[in-house]
């Protein structure tokens, strides 16, 4: 009794923890269904009369919004497509034949990341400039192909390195050829690897802004710029904008979590585990 | 490729160099306003775009009413020229706030795109589009189209929205937007006869409630008003006004009172800063707006033009210096009866009283890398907007016109609930812009870091504030080529 | 000689293969990468603006010069980012390894998957919703959070992003919302890769829980949650979506990060020769901070 009783503490405890740290995303979700003057309200309001006004708006009134809905997707899901893609082919490389200078590569992928934002873009900027590349989807995929690239090697490594070489030599054996090994036996195996690398990079080109909005232009805005162009409106900040557009765009990521969690937590274990975590 | 004739007799016109068509464009275009009731047929077949179809970007401000009313009212050019001149327009719009806005123009135009044909520029930024040659020299332009030669208001509006470098006979920009500052004022709270009776008790003297009251309202009695209605237990305070550390916003009511003081913050002439903007006297200004903060709500140090109407339209403040151009923001279907605005206090004392505060608003600038056929449009489009008829409807809908003939009419005063305050803030004198230097962001950015720090609490004396953004603007400025004199020694040792 | 073909076909082939497979990465890196840096690297030795209309002109090391000249300049942006980078990670990797363990013996609560999905939320906000709307949370007079302030204590409200003494830390506290997360999950994969004989051998053994953790858990756990922190850190170091439509940098320069800096001076004022310099510096100090990391990674990996 006193056994189920703790477990059931214990579980009160657990959920009250997530639900705090939910909360500041349910006051924008809760704020979605708000008038205006009901989100301006003093002190805040938690009982009021849901609206749906904003998210008809949205839908009705706002001409960018699908342009910017298809850029975001488009962007987000050919870029992220890409960069595992070819970084399954180099994790492979540096799994398999460990190249000469392959720690320094690994290496130098990382340094990438490190940079911020504008010291990343800026010489990339000048060089669109120079080729007139601004404002272009395929500029943009494959700009953020690029800065996808790093994180998925270094997940897709840790992975491939946990298959073991058997694998590639039995089937060199039975006389496959690379391409078969490569994409029929070791492929399946790391595919929790290839989804973990697949949502973490998604869900940061999902939500990019700076990039977006110093390389695109007019046909490649995507939804953060959006929310950062559309934060002030005719009179004021835009909070039901800003509400209503977080709430709906939040959805994708959210559901990618909710339904491949298992992937998240086994990807991030680097490969060291192939099981349930 | 026989398949695509129709669309090679369209950009047929285009084929003569830009030079030739804007000869034959100007003459047109003279020919057919100087002859109001000319043939429509005749007037199409003399448009070199007629029959074609063109696409057009206009770049505004995110969230400003009067940019958005521009970009409204496009439709309406679209009608106008496919009736007079036969040929299609559409638009398509783009939108940054306020403090990205130069950000999004300058990245597309530094790679010479179309990208944007027409930008809605603010003021400030005409030098920095201008210098790289990225927006259209209009002095021929104008010279060349009777419409576009307007008589403006005052010399301000000349000298704010299109002229760069100051001083200079260079045109730029034509006006978009005119602005001002003003001070919207809670009619029903100042016209309270309890709240006239007690505040007649408490300060022997009578509460100001009329335009003409507030036309001679000088700082010492507006500081009686924010006290008197600073009462943070019913939720309301005295006054709003912008402290932010975003773009302009503390700059803009902070160099009012140094300017309204009798202070300046530059020499255009010699770029000279230092000895100029830290000064004493300009440091006491620092002093006072800062002391005002206790009259405003909390959080007012964030206070920029949206947060500002976010607790004036929520009742929490009595007074609130705005700009003329957000009144369409300011007073909404609840409050409209309540508010009153009027011309924001004057410095100094009897006499020797003045205001001079910032000047606000946008002009127009066309994008110089435009094709023959959109820069003809963009011309097109701006004759269209100096119109009577296209003007008159701007101020209907809440926008700021700034040519003589449309605020001297009679029932201008009438149109919006602010045009008068408006009107009486632009005549010459009581108003000025700041730089319109190429180097306006980065000098902006020193000045607004400088201020807020003050304004925070962050650096203790205004003096040290005002030393460190004279030394750094003055250091900008030399390294341009602008100021004759580097920072002197004293500089090395300044800091927030 | 029938039985290897594979073999020496793997040995003809390997320069063609390892080249196959790495020259779509490499061409990215190139491309993207090394050009861009390379060029960078030159024009940080050049006086250029995009607003002066002149072509890039050859300046020597002037502009770092001119960083290092300015006494409100690149040393205080700096000083503040390690804080921001300090604090942030650590708060972030102690409260996620809390919430880990917390979390792990979890398996039969009632929703754990919900739960876990919503404990994750903040991170997957788009980051410039998330600062836009915690400006409307911390306000003073709108806000939520003053309002239990308030209520709490009704002395006054707590000017969260206007106050300098307050507005680094309530920057940061957003951070920390939004990556604690990160480092639970991490907690919780590093927690995963524990092999469960090794567990049950230490209960039966009766080992303490800090003996379990020293022993057993850190053993297996420590490369993941390192990994963890690693990204933690680069990550925070490049903070700026977050900062923007907060603060801006306000008020004064109390939340003025060096990406925060270098965005103003880069993308507002367009000074690119300036910038570039300003960012090649950090990317040494990038560099320098990825080779620490790798060197501790690379030694845990040798004890393995």
């Amino acid at each position: 009794m006193s056994e189920t009783l703790r477990a059931r503490l214990y579980h009160v405890v657990l959920w009250i923890v997530s639900l705090i740290f939910f909360s500041p995303v349910a006051w924008i979700i809760l704020s979605s269904f708000k008038t205006r003057s009901d989100i301006l309200a003093t002190p805040p309001k938690l009982i009021f009369t849901p609206t749906l006004d904003n998210y008809v708006d949205l839908f009705v009134n706002n001409r960018g919004f699908l342009l910017q809905l298809g850029n975001s997707i488009i962007l987000s899901v050919t870029a992220v497509v890409i960069a595992v893609f070819v970084s399954f082919l180099a994790a492979f490389c540096f799994s398999r034949f460990k190249p000469k200078g392959t720690d320094f590569l690994m290496f130098l992928l990382l340094s990438i990341r490190m940079l911020p934002g504008p010291a990343v873009i800026l010489p990339v900027y000048l060089m669109y400039v120079a080729f007139g590349w601004k404002d272009n989807h395929l500029a943009m995929i494959l700009f953020y192909a690029m800065f996808s690239i790093p994180f998925s090697v270094w997940i897709l490594k840790g992975f491939l390195d946990g298959v073991s070489t058997r694998f590639d030599e039995t089937g060199r054996v039975n006389g496959g050829s690379w391409l078969h090994i490569i994409f029929r036996v070791v492929l399946p195996q790391v595919k929790p690897g290839l989804i973990a690398a697949f949502i973490f990079n998604i869900i940061f080109v999902w939500n990019e802004f700076l990039f977006n909005f110093i390389i695109g232009g007019v046909s490649t805005q995507n939804i953060p710029y959006a929310l950062a162009v559309g934060a002030y409106s005719d009179g004021g900040l835009n909070w039901t904008f800003i509400s209503a557009l977080t709430s709906i765009y939040i959805l994708p990521p959210v559901l990618f979590i909710y339904f491949f969690q298992k992937y998240l937590l086994v990807g991030m274990t680097f490969g060291t585990v192939r099981g349930e975590v | 490729m026989t398949a695509d004739s129709g669309g090679k007799t369209g950009t047929r016109f285009v084929v003569p160099r830009r030079t030739i068509l804007k000869g034959a464009a100007v003459a047109g275009l003279t020919g057919a306003f100087s002859a109001p009731f000319i043939n429509r047929l005749k007037a199409q077949e003399s448009h070199p775009l007629a029959g074609q179809k063109i696409d057009m970007n206009i770049l505004g401000i995110a969230g400003w009413l009067p940019s958005s009313l521009g970009v409204k009212m496009s439709p309406m050019f679209a009608d106008y020229v496919k009736e007079k001149y036969g040929y299609d327009v559409t638009f398509g719009f783009a939108e940054a706030p306020f403090a990205d806005l130069f950000q999004k123009a300058a990245t597309s135009l530094a790679t010479k795109s179309q990208e944007y044909n027409i930008i809605i520029s603010d003021s400030q930024w005409l030098g920095a589009l201008a210098k790289p040659g990225w927006i259209l020299k209009l002095n021929d332009i104008i010279a060349k189209n009777k419409n576009l030669q307007l008589d403006w208001y005052s010399d301000t509006v000349v000298n704010t929205y299109m002229k760069y470098p100051d001083g200079s006979e260079d045109i730029w920009g034509l006006p978009q937007e005119g602005d001002t500052k003003a001070l919207y004022v809670r009619k029903d709270l100042v016209e309270d006869p309890n709240e006239q009776a007690a505040f007649q008790a408490k300060y022997g003297m009578k509460l100001p409630s009329t335009f003409e009251e507030y036309e001679e309202l000088d700082a010492e009695t507006y500081e009686k008003i924010m006290e008197f209605f600073t009462r943070p237990d019913q939720g309301l305070w005295g006054a709003a006004w912008q402290y932010s550390r975003v773009y302009d916003f503390c700059t803009c009511p902070l160099l009012s009172i140094m300017w309204s003081r009798g202070g300046d913050i530059w020499d255009p002439k010699t770029g000279q800063v230092e000895g100029i903007l830290n000064t004493d006297a300009n440091a006491q200004a620092m002093e006072l707006y800062k002391s005002w903060l206790k009259y405003m709500p909390p959080g007012a140090t964030n206070f920029g033009i949206a947060e500002e109407i976010d607790v004036w339209t929520q009742g929490k403040v009595a007074t609130c210096l705005q700009w003329a151009a957000v009144g369409l923001a300011m007073i909404t279907p609840e409050n409209k009866d309540k508010v009153l605005v009027v011309p924001p206090p004057k410095f100094g004392k009897g006499a020797e009283a003045k205001r001079v505060y910032c000047m606000g608003g946008q002009p127009w600038v066309i994008n110089a890398f435009n094709d023959d056929a959109k820069m003809r449009v963009a011309i097109d489009f701006m004759n269209w907007w100096y119109l009577p008829e296209t003007t008159l409807e701007f101020a209907k809908r809440g926008g700021n016109p700034t040519d003589k003939a449309t605020l001297s009419s009679p029932d201008f005063d009438t149109i919006n609930p602010w045009n008068r305050a408006y009107k009486f803030m632009l005549e010459t004198g009581r108003s000025r812009d700041f730089w319109h230097h190429p180097r306006y962001s980065e000098m902006l950015a020193v000045q607004q870091e400088g201020f807020t720090s003050y304004m925070t609490g962050t650096t203790a004396s205004a003096k040290q504030a005002l030393d460190y953004i004279a030394c750094q603007q003055q250091q900008i400025l030399y390294d341009d080529g602008t100021a004759a004199t580097a920072p002197s020694d004293a500089c090395s040792s300044t800091s927030l | 000689m029938a039985s290897s073909p594979g073999q020496s076909a793997f040995k003809d082939n390997r320069r063609v293969i390892i080249f196959a497979l790495l020259a779509p990465v490499l061409a990215f890196f190139i491309v993207f990468n090394t050009i861009p840096t390379l060029w960078l690297l030159g024009l940080s030795f050049h006086k250029f603006s995009l607003l002066s209309g002149m072509p890039p002109e050859f300046f020597g090391f002037r502009n770092f010069q001119d960083i290092f000249r300015n006494r409100n300049g690149i040393w205080g942006d700096l000083g503040r980012t390690f804080t921001f980078v300090g604090v942030g990670v650590l708060v972030q990797t102690t409260l996620g390894i809390l919430l880990g363990f917390l979390f792990w013996g979890s398996k039969d609560m009632p929703g754990r998957r919900l739960a876990l999905t919503l404990l994750f939320t903040p991170m997957v906000l788009t980051p410039v919703a998330t600062g836009t709307f915690f400006r409307f949370i911390y306000d003073p007079t709108f806000g939520v959070l003053n309002a239990l302030v308030g209520w709490m204590s009704p002395t006054g409200t707590i000017d969260f992003l206007g106050n300098p003494q307050i507005a680094f830390w309530a920057v940061l506290a957003v951070d920390c919302w939004m990556w604690t997360p990160f480092m639970t999950l991490m907690t919780l994969a590093a927690l995963g890769s524990v092999p469960k004989a090794e567990l049950e051998a230490a209960e039966i053994d009766r080992l303490s829980w800090p003996k379990r953790v020293s022993l057993v858990i850190w053993h297996h756990g420590k490369f993941i949650l390192m990994l963890g922190i690693l990204l933690r850190t680069i990550d925070s170091f490049k903070t700026l979506d977050l900062i923007i439509p907060m603060t801006k940098g306000g008020p004064g320069q109390t939340t003025r990060l060096v990406a925060v800096e270098l965005n103003k001076q880069s993308f507002e004022s367009f000074n690119m020769g300036w910038s570039s310099a300003y960012s090649v510096l950090l990317l040494l100090i990038s560099i320098a901070m990825t080779s620490m990391f790798i060197f501790i990674l690379n030694r845990r990996r040798k004890g393995r």
